[in-house]
């Protein structure tokens, strides 16, 4: 039965993810848009994970010893700062908002020795907590370091009573020696798949958003559905020329440039062809083919 | 026919056991034949064996045997479980991805031939093992045995062939 | 002109007469016998020191990864990015010194090195049992070692298998063939000298040996048997050996990461493996040859032509290292370049050029004819080449977590805890405790073969 199927199956098993158009046909590919230039590093976005998906705290010392459980962090990176007269002048502070980049081709999946992490047919980089026997080979071959181990026993000692009440019933709580990472909310992508599914349709574009997205004061953070040409998340990943399955973006060269001082003052670079091409996937070189664009940030000097 | 009697006689040195065995072969001894001489040595001494006559080895046939089976029923084994594993999809790799499976399928492959070897050698040893042998400690430290297995008849000639080499001693054992 | 050449004759002379005693030809078999079996017997009290001792080391271990298992991981102050810490590095030292027992007994073997044979048996015991070691470390290392078994490829109703791509299963696949061919190989190649041994023990070591050593008498068909088989196994026994650390090598090459993502990690890894392997055999050479009272058959000569092999293998080692080191240098990823960068300046600074002094300057010492035949001094070098190789494999995975690609965890300063410490301390006493033991049951000289030597040895001599 089991050579029947490798034999006459031959050619489907031998597809090399990931392809041109390999979600035309699926109803479903989630994939996000950060707008690091309406970040303000406010950090509600990690408040709401927390929230959201069970997450533990562990405490100063546990923080500090790199112990954090953080799925979504927003980094802090120092620039150069400005002189300027202004009340408030520039200070040089970029923030990142971090979370797993679900990827097309993720290095995890391939190293996990048992499974534990595979690609999920609506484009989800899933988590698989029973069949996670601990090797932490995931989190080595990660580029952007997003995996967290549960390094002890959390759920003993992160909610003491009546803590345990505020847990969200529909997310589980992982035990010690498992890996985890962001879902992008995969509890609420579920629950408005089967809720679309009763109503004999598709998820509509804005039903649902992940905790972070919906949290966020500056709607930074996008999240849809790519494989609906129509979504706002979509239409964004077209309008910043981000191709899902392309390892070195074919970018317009006309775009490349900021728009000249004097085209912003005449008015011809207000238009959105003429803005610069802000959007860019992190370490999109290394081939993992993340599900989440940036866009940079524009500083005050360069407008 | 049933009726053997096993002589064992003992030599200081390999030379005096080949000879004693060079003069078994010659000699025309009714109710003997030399399929049923034996030599048991301390250690591998392929020049004396020689002289018994071509006793074939078959190890490596089964050990081919095993590297065969083991390869092809390693990749098919491991190929089809991938293809049942229909949750499997892992980003940038097939779901039947050649080169991980040949790497297992090697692995799998030295692994059973060596497996056949053994049990090949052991079954071997079973086959030709006697219960009813004289075997002598001496031969464990520094004595060569030359074991004959000879209907009672043949008894005497073959003893003096031995003495006739300077056999230590010999040994005889009519039970059976 | 007559008398230069009669000089030079005479320097001639003097230069090739042996200075040290190698195994005595005219030796008789029956001492043999005693002298090994002796071993079975009473060792030197240095015996009992080092068992113990071994004992305690373990029972460190042991209490460290109770402690470990009932509380989690994070008690080894492991955390992201430092998520292997020095269970993977101790990991790879382990495996790699099981490969030398390979070279030793079956390299060494179809290649007719007939100095092999009074130390091969122990350095093949030196293979199952750092194998073994570096099986605990894969228990040790994972988070839920209760689930170890799904990396195991059994049948199941759910038709879950582990993930084949995964250069973990590879590992699994390779280190457990390896574990089994090793053992089988050891005790195949052990199976006269065991019937040596039930020939002279009485009571229940009789029985045990008697099993043991499935009815040989040493029988012409048993022999030629043996000898086909045993040569069967070596031939399948190297490529093993080769691809089991080439496949170390891959969970790392296989991986992304710079520092790791390196096409000549496989071949690398093997000379290391070699290497440390037999720095390894120097070591536990002195030592058994002390402790069982084996001078006159683990001699000076044999411990001189070990050294050479070393010195060999070390220069191969260093030559792969500064391949590697300059292919990465002067190509074209900078990610790899910044994290050699890294491994020279940064803050493993100190350990990355001690690993190069002991690994690539202190084997010089083993080209001296009068360092090589001072076993004290042999036992210090072997000592420190063993830590250089140590050292070499923390060098390969604790600074890439430190510096990989991400920026935002760099510059993490990281060292690991004394519970990983009292783990590998006890992983020593482990395989020390193996050991000792291997050699106070079965007898770690090969006693037929030392006689088929001396035989041999005789023979060409006439």
């Amino acid at each position: 039965m089991s050579l029947d199927n490798l034999i006459s199956n031959w050619s489907k098993l031998r597809v090399r993810r990931p392809q041109v158009d390999q979600y035309k046909d699926s109803p479903y590919k989630w994939a996000m848009v950060i707008d690091l230039d309406s970040c303000t590093g406010c950090n509600a976005c990690t408040t709401a994970c927390y929230a959201e998906n069970n997450l533990p705290v562990v405490g100063k010392k546990r923080f500090l010893e790199g112990q954090a459980m953080h799925w979504l962090r927003i980094e802090r990176y120092w620039g150069e700062g400005e002189e300027s007269t202004q009340e408030f002048p520039e200070q040089g502070a970029a923030f990142l908002p971090m979370m797993c980049q679900q990827c097309e081709s993720a290095p995890c999946e391939i190293v996990c020795p048992v499974g534990a992490t595979h690609h999920t047919p609506d484009g989800l980089n899933s988590q698989v907590y029973n069949r996670c026997i601990g090797s932490r080979y995931c989190s080595a071959n990660c580029p952007y370091k997003v995996r967290y181990f549960n390094w002890y026993n959390y759920p003993e000692s992160a909610w003491p009573s009546p803590l345990e009440l505020q847990l969200s019933p529909d997310v589980t709580v992982r035990s010690k020696g498992v890996m985890e990472k962001c879902t992008f909310c995969v509890q609420r992508l579920t629950e408005a798949k089967s809720k679309a599914r009763t109503e004999k349709r598709n998820v509509q574009d804005g039903e649902v958003v992940t905790a972070c997205a919906q949290a966020c004061p500056t709607s930074a953070i996008h999240f849809g559905n790519i494989a609906d040409s129509s979504s706002t998340v979509a239409k964004m990943w077209k309008a910043q020329q981000v191709e899902l399955s392309a390892d070195k973006q074919k970018k317009d060269m006309k775009h490349e440039k900021m728009p000249a001082a004097s085209e912003v003052a005449s008015g011809v670079g207000a238009s959105v062809e003429a803005e610069k091409l802000r959007g860019y996937r992190v370490f999109e070189e290394l081939r993992t083919y993340p599900s989440v664009v940036y866009l940079e940030r524009i500083r005050s000097g360069e407008v | 026919m049933n009726k053997k009697t096993y002589l064992m006689a003992l030599f200081n040195d390999f030379d005096a056991a080949a000879r004693a065995i060079a003069s078994l072969r010659e000699a025309t001894i009714a109710g003997f034949a030399m399929k049923d001489v034996t030599l048991k040595s301390p250690i591998d001494h392929p020049e004396c064996a020689a002289e018994l006559g071509s006793r074939p080895v078959y190890i490596q046939i089964f050990s081919l045997i095993g590297a065969v089976l083991g390869s092809t029923l390693g990749f098919l084994g491991i190929s089809s479980a991938q293809a049942n594993f229909l949750r499997q999809p892992r980003g940038g790799f097939p779901i039947v991805p050649l080169p991980p499976n040949m790497v297992i399928t090697y692995e799998l492959f030295i692994l059973t031939a060596v497996f056949f070897t053994i049990t090949a050698c052991l079954v071997v040893w079973k086959i030709h093992s006697d219960k009813n042998s004289l075997y002598s400690v001496s031969i464990s430290v520094d004595k060569i045995g030359i074991l004959v297995k000879a209907e009672p008849s043949a008894i005497d000639a073959i003893k003096q062939i031995f003495n006739r080499q300077h056999a230590l001693e010999i040994m005889e054992n009519a039970r059976v | 002109m007559s008398t230069v050449v009669e000089e030079l004759d005479s320097i001639g002379e003097r230069r090739f007469e042996p200075k040290a005693k190698d195994i005595n030809e005219d030796i008789a078999w029956a001492k043999i016998n005693t002298d090994v079996l002796r071993s079975l017997e009473r060792p030197r009290p240095i015996f009992w020191v080092i068992f113990l001792s071994a004992v305690a080391l373990f029972g460190v271990g042991v209490a460290c990864e109770i402690y470990q298992y009932k509380t989690g991981l994070g008690v080894a102050e492991l955390r992201n990015p430092h998520v292997w810490g020095l269970y993977i590095s101790t990991f790879i030292f382990w495996i790699g010194m099981s490969h030398s027992g390979t070279l030793l007994s079956a390299i060494l073997h179809i290649m007719h090195a007939d100095w092999r044979k009074p130390i091969y048996r122990f350095a093949e015991a030196m293979t199952t049992f750092s194998l073994m070691t570096a099986g605990l470390f894969v228990l040790v290392h994972l988070g839920r070692v209760w689930q170890f078994y799904y990396v195991v490829a059994y049948p199941n109703e759910r038709w879950t298998w582990p993930n084949f791509s995964s250069p973990l299963v590879w590992d699994a696949t390779a280190i457990g063939s390896y574990l089994t061919t090793s053992v089988i190989f050891l005790y195949f190649g052990m199976i006269p000298d065991l019937a040596i041994c039930r020939d002279s023990a009485t009571g229940f070591r009789r029985t045990f040996y008697r099993l043991l050593s499935v009815g040989w008498q040493g029988t012409d068909r048993q022999w030629s048997n043996f000898r086909i088989t045993y040569l069967t196994i070596a031939c399948l026994l190297i490529p093993l050996a080769v691809s089991v650390h080439s496949i170390v090598a891959t969970d790392f090459a296989v991986s992304q990461q710079p520092g790791w993502h390196t096409t000549s990690f496989p071949p690398y890894f093997v000379a290391g493996a070699l290497y440390s392997g037999c720095a390894a055999i120097i070591t536990l050479f002195i030592i058994l040859r002390h402790t069982f009272r084996f001078e006159e058959y683990m001699t000076i000569p044999i411990l001189e032509k070990l050294c050479k092999l070393t010195f060999a293998i070390s220069m191969v080692w260093t030559y792969l290292n500064l391949i590697e080191y300059a292919s990465t240098w002067y190509g074209t990823d900078v990610y790899a370049k910044q994290a050699l960068i890294y491994r020279a300046t940064g803050i493993y600074r100190y350990w990355w050029w001690a690993m190069n002094f002991l690994g690539s300057v202190v084997p010089f010492a083993l080209a001296f004819k009068a360092l090589r035949t001072h076993v004290p001094t042999m036992m210090v070098v072997s000592l420190l080449l063993n830590l250089g190789m140590w050292i070499e494999r923390f060098m390969i995975v604790t600074p890439t977590f430190a510096h990989g690609y991400y920026p935002w965890t760099w510059s993490d300063v990281w060292w690991p805890n004394w519970i990983q410490i009292g783990i590998v301390a006890g992983s020593f006493g482990w395989f020390t405790l193996l050991f000792m033991l291997f050699c106070k049951i079965f007898p770690s000289v090969s006693m037929y073969e030392v006689k088929e030597m001396v035989y041999h040895r005789i023979r060409a001599r006439k």
